[in-house]
């Protein structure tokens, strides 16, 4: 596995812990553990978006690290194949 | 309103096609219990739900349901990539292809395009949550479906998530429905439409 999917791993990992507590707390809207243990997850989440995002590219609309092109349209898109034989990753 | 991430809710990378597999999974795209009919009817209920719980829990799911058909349809697209036209004839892919080519189209598994009839929004929050119950359940036994005729791990992998978070959401609209009846006047419990009617007078 690649550095980029092991980190994206990462943070899907800790994204689906937060979400996972979140939609608990829809209806347990008073368990504090759930809430203590949502924010843990969140913060975790939200630091390794960041360093996805430095080195890999925008995950939110809003979020750019680079200064020299509109990393948004950036393949690959979420549902592309990084296939080396017939798509190389654009660099430019 | 609604930000994109760019990226899906659970990875999915299929290094094999499988045009005959990617038939069956595309009922999960728009078929009668796929996840576009899913995400439609738990974001048109949630006008009508009562309590601020069921609101939430409707908006949420119905928000993890567009993930999930962003998944499917990344399942479906990987699947068909690079199809020779002798790929495509004998996976029985050649009926699609002549309408979609390789695109991805919201139809079920038999070819019935998506329609909206295979939602309800019926203005009752313990109707709508029924339905929602017995939705999670139809999709699960899809998933379950589909995992009879997939014997890529590539596909399985994702295909077991999705049919997992069916699962889950079955236990939490159970949690809101629960709530709704436990709030419910004893003295109204199923008789009334809570959201429209004014209840039994003492």
């Amino acid at each position: 596995m690649s550095e980029k999917d092991m980190l994206m791993r990462r943070l899907s990992s800790a994204q689906f812990a937060a979400w996972e507590m979140h939609i608990y707390l829809d209806t347990h809207p008073n368990d504090r553990a759930a809430l203590m243990s949502m924010r843990k997850y969140e913060e975790k989440a939200r630091a390794l978006r960041a360093e996805y995002e430095k080195r890999f590219g925008p995950i939110r609309p809003t979020d750019m690290y680079g200064d020299t092109r509109f990393e948004w349209v950036k393949d690959p898109w979420p549902w592309d194949v990084e296939c080396p034989l017939t798509l190389g990753e654009v660099d430019d | 309103m609604w930000m994109y991430e760019k990226k899906l809710q659970y990875p999915v990378k299929i290094a094999r096609p499988n045009p005959a597999l990617a038939k069956l999974i595309a009922s999960q795209y728009g078929g009668p219990d796929g996840e576009l009919g899913a995400s439609l009817r738990y974001l048109s209920q949630r006008f009508s739900m009562p309590m601020p719980e069921l609101k939430a829990i409707l908006t949420d799911i119905a928000t993890e349901e567009l993930g999930h058909l962003e998944m499917v349809g990344a399942i479906v697209h990987q699947l068909t990539r690079n199809l020779t036209e002798e790929e495509i004839k004998k996976g029985g892919f050649d009926a699609y292809f002549v309408d979609h080519t390789t695109g991805i189209y919201p139809s079920s598994a038999s070819g019935v395009p998506f329609t909206a009839a295979y939602v309800q929004s019926k203005g009752d929050p313990i109707t709508d949550l029924h339905e929602d119950l017995a939705a999670e359940q139809k999709a699960r036994t899809t998933y379950d479906n589909i995992l009879r005729f997939a014997d890529d791990p590539d596909v399985r992998d994702p295909i077991k998530f999705l049919r997992q978070r069916e699962v889950v959401h079955y236990q939490r609209f159970g949690e809101g429905l629960r709530r709704l009846q436990d709030k419910l006047n004893d003295r109204n419990f199923y008789a009334f439409n809570p959201s429209f009617d004014k209840g039994p007078v003492k």
